[in-house]
């Protein structure tokens, strides 16, 4: 191993790198548009608000206090519908999946129950929805539990059942705080990744890599070189992807020497597939087609983009044998949870996994010609 | 210690096979220091498979090969850095620039003495130094690409087929930078299948064909155990040149411009030809006589001429 032949090498590919104006786009912004996107999307999932049409028939003031309740609630933007109009032909003309029926009567059952005590006395509340719509199943669950809130505190009885929720965080993290790890892992992956892939398919077929085996440089010198360029080209990444997310989306995030950790571990592993895959797949073509089948499944299985726990179990169990699930949770357990052991034991899974791989693709990696 | 001989490269009895595929057949050659030595062949004639054994690139089927006193299957590491080597189709990174790039491959050599300036003087690139690889005509790359092979003022320069898909100008232009080369005195092993590069630059020429060597001797040498004739030309004007040379016993050829074409052994066969049309009052307009060249050479060896890719065109 040679320094000075390692640092020439370095210098000549951040060169090449820093002048190839595309790929150094693709390279940073992909990666932020990946977060700018989702996290719009996400943010905009923690404070939901739902669209609600009411058709108050009974007019008094009882049933609009009880729409204004709803409205409070938080969860619910209300668009009042005229009572001389069909709820049904208003849901179809409108392209709304829901209109709540006030029934006439409303207040007068209300008394009924309240002054009274009737407990005969009660009101239904119709509700016509589009079965088509996704979200409508959510509103009406919503709708139902804040009726039976009203339904316990008119009963004059305590609740026998009491909840509460203790988060095992000690701050309020949203989803945003969760993803933008997952993405860091993602982006240094598939950087690595294709980035190997298509750099020594496409040296190897101009035949510089021939070249270099006549010079002084080692297998073991290119390869490190590799590593410390993509490790490089990691951190500039997640420094972008980290200052857009705070600056946009102003993210909570536990910044320490276990990100520069997974980065480089995570640089390991897929460097090392990336080198295997050049061994067997040796057109660039075919070399980018294996890497997107290594890639996609490790993106969308690995929980990067969302919670594992969403899929089915045998997903759920191979999700656990991707190796960019374990860079997700370690870093998730170090920059959300700030979980050190956690992080640990992550790190040493993907630990191992990065030095087999990568073992097997310094082996897999020809310097001189084989035929 | 490795062992210095008299001979720079010493190649015994190789063989390579690519599966069932011979493609260099025990093969021996010896080459000198100092000495600017061509491979000269057809493509897949085993050129460069026999120059990549020698460079340490590939491994041999069988043979022995050493390189400054070296095996060159044992001693890649004590090799290397005293080789300079452009290989076939030479290529480099795309968006670095000529200076860039003669600097990246020295300090592979771990050279601090470079003459970078002087390198690129030599190979006549001074308005080019700053100018990315991607953007230099096929013949720049290929000044470029021996300024590298030169970065470690190696003792064996090895050249794989420099010249190859450029076209007459740049071709001279690379020549011009191999006979500095030689004048400097460094010792050449070149490849190439256009025979006039091999006249112009070595002193010796090993024809190979089919992954056997048929021949190796000086140009002069070969051209003289080989084709020791000379070749008259009459451009005559009508059929009567023919018939006298015809009925004196030589075999002339008449083409489609009524050149008459006739080898004859000595000059007073040329002599006594000029002066027989003279006597029968026949017309020639103008007469040719030379030495035949490497290409009739390795005609009359192989029996199969020297195939030409067509020449890449220099961008404007």
């Amino acid at each position: 191993m040679n320094p000075r032949i390692i640092g020439a090498n370095l210098v000549v590919k951040l060169l090449n790198f820093s002048r190839e104006k595309t790929t150094m786009f693709f390279v940073i912004a992909f990666p932020i548009i990946l977060i700018l996107l989702f996290g719009t999307i996400f943010m905009s999932q923690d404070n939901v608000e739902y669209h609600l049409c009411v058709q108050d028939l009974d007019q008094t003031k009882s049933s609009a206090q009880s729409i204004k309740t709803l409205e409070l609630d938080g969860k619910f933007k209300i668009t009042r519908v005229d009572p001389a109009v069909n709820a049904t032909q208003y849901v179809r003309d409108n392209k709304v999946n829901l209109v709540l029926i006030i029934p006439k009567g409303y207040e007068r059952s209300l008394m009924q129950r309240m002054m009274l005590s009737d407990p005969n006395a009660s009101v239904t509340i119709t509700y016509i929805y589009d079965p088509s719509s996704s979200s409508v199943s959510t509103k009406m669950q919503i709708l139902n539990s804040v009726f039976a809130g009203i339904n316990q505190t008119m009963s004059g009885k305590p609740p026998f059942i009491r909840s509460v929720e203790r988060s095992i965080l000690t701050k309020k993290y949203r989803f945003i705080e969760f993803f933008v790890p997952g993405i860091i892992a993602m982006a240094v992956m598939t950087l690595s990744l294709f980035s190997t892939v298509d750099s020594d398919t496409e040296l190897r077929q101009k035949g510089i890599i021939r070249k270099l085996s006549t010079t002084p440089i080692t297998r073991t010198d290119w390869i490190l070189s590799n590593i410390l360029y993509q490790f490089i080209l990691g951190v500039i990444c997640t420094i972008a992807m980290l200052l857009v997310s705070y600056a946009v989306f102003n993210v909570s995030l536990h910044i320490d020497a276990w990100l520069l950790a997974f980065i480089l571990l995570d640089v390991f592993a897929f460097v090392g597939i990336g080198m295997i895959l050049t061994r067997f797949a040796r057109e660039a073509q075919s070399a980018a087609a294996a890497a997107n089948a290594v890639s996609l499944p490790m993106m969308f299985l690995s929980g990067s983009f969302f919670p594992i726990e969403l899929m089915p179990g045998f997903l759920q169990k191979f999700a656990k044998t991707l190796p960019l699930f374990y860079v997700n949770e370690g870093l998730r357990a170090a920059m959300v949870f700030e979980d050190n052991m956690a992080a640990l034991r992550d790190a040493a899974i993907i630990g191992v996994f990065a030095a087999v791989v990568f073992i097997l693709g310094i082996v897999a990696t020809k310097w001189e010609e084989d035929k | 210690m490795t062992k210095e001989t008299e001979y720079v490269i010493e190649v015994d009895k190789l063989t390579k096979r690519y599966g069932d595929l011979l493609a260099v057949n025990e093969i021996s050659f010896t080459v000198s220091k100092g000495e600017v030595f061509a491979f000269l062949g057809p493509n897949g004639a085993g050129k460069t498979t026999t120059v990549e054994i020698i460079e340490t690139i590939r491994r041999p089927t069988s043979g022995k090969v050493t390189l400054l006193g070296m095996d060159v299957t044992k001693k890649k590491h004590d090799i290397v850095p005293r080789i300079g080597v452009l290989p076939q189709g030479f290529s480099s990174f795309d968006r670095i620039t000529v200076r860039e790039t003669i600097q990246y491959y020295s300090r592979l050599f771990c050279c601090i003495n470079t003459d970078i300036d002087g390198l690129i003087e030599l190979v006549n690139l001074k308005d080019k130094t700053k100018e990315q690889y991607k953007n230099l005509s096929s013949g720049l790359k290929q000044r470029l690409g021996i300024a590298i092979a030169l970065v470690n003022d190696p003792e064996v320069v090895f050249l794989d087929e420099p010249t190859t898909g450029l076209d007459p100008r740049a071709r001279h232009e690379v020549w011009e930078v191999l006979l500095g080369l030689k004048k400097e005195g460094k010792t050449v092993f070149l490849t190439t299948h256009y025979m006039e590069e091999a006249e112009l630059l070595a002193d010796t020429v090993a024809i190979i064909s089919k992954g056997n060597v048929i021949a190796m001797g000086s140009p002069r040498e070969l051209i003289e155990n080989n084709a020791n004739y000379l070749a008259l030309t009459l451009q005559s004007v009508d059929g009567k040149v023919f018939e006298i040379v015809r009925k004196m016993g030589f075999e002339p050829v008449l083409d489609n411009h009524k050149n008459v074409a006739v080898r004859v052994g000595h000059t007073y066969d040329v002599q006594e030809i000029l002066n027989a049309i003279k006597d029968a009052g026949a017309l020639y307009l103008g007469l040719d006589v030379r030495k035949p060249n490497l290409e009739e050479v390795f005609l009359k060896l192989t029996g199969e001429a020297l195939r030409e890719d067509p020449p890449e065109m220099e961008p404007k």
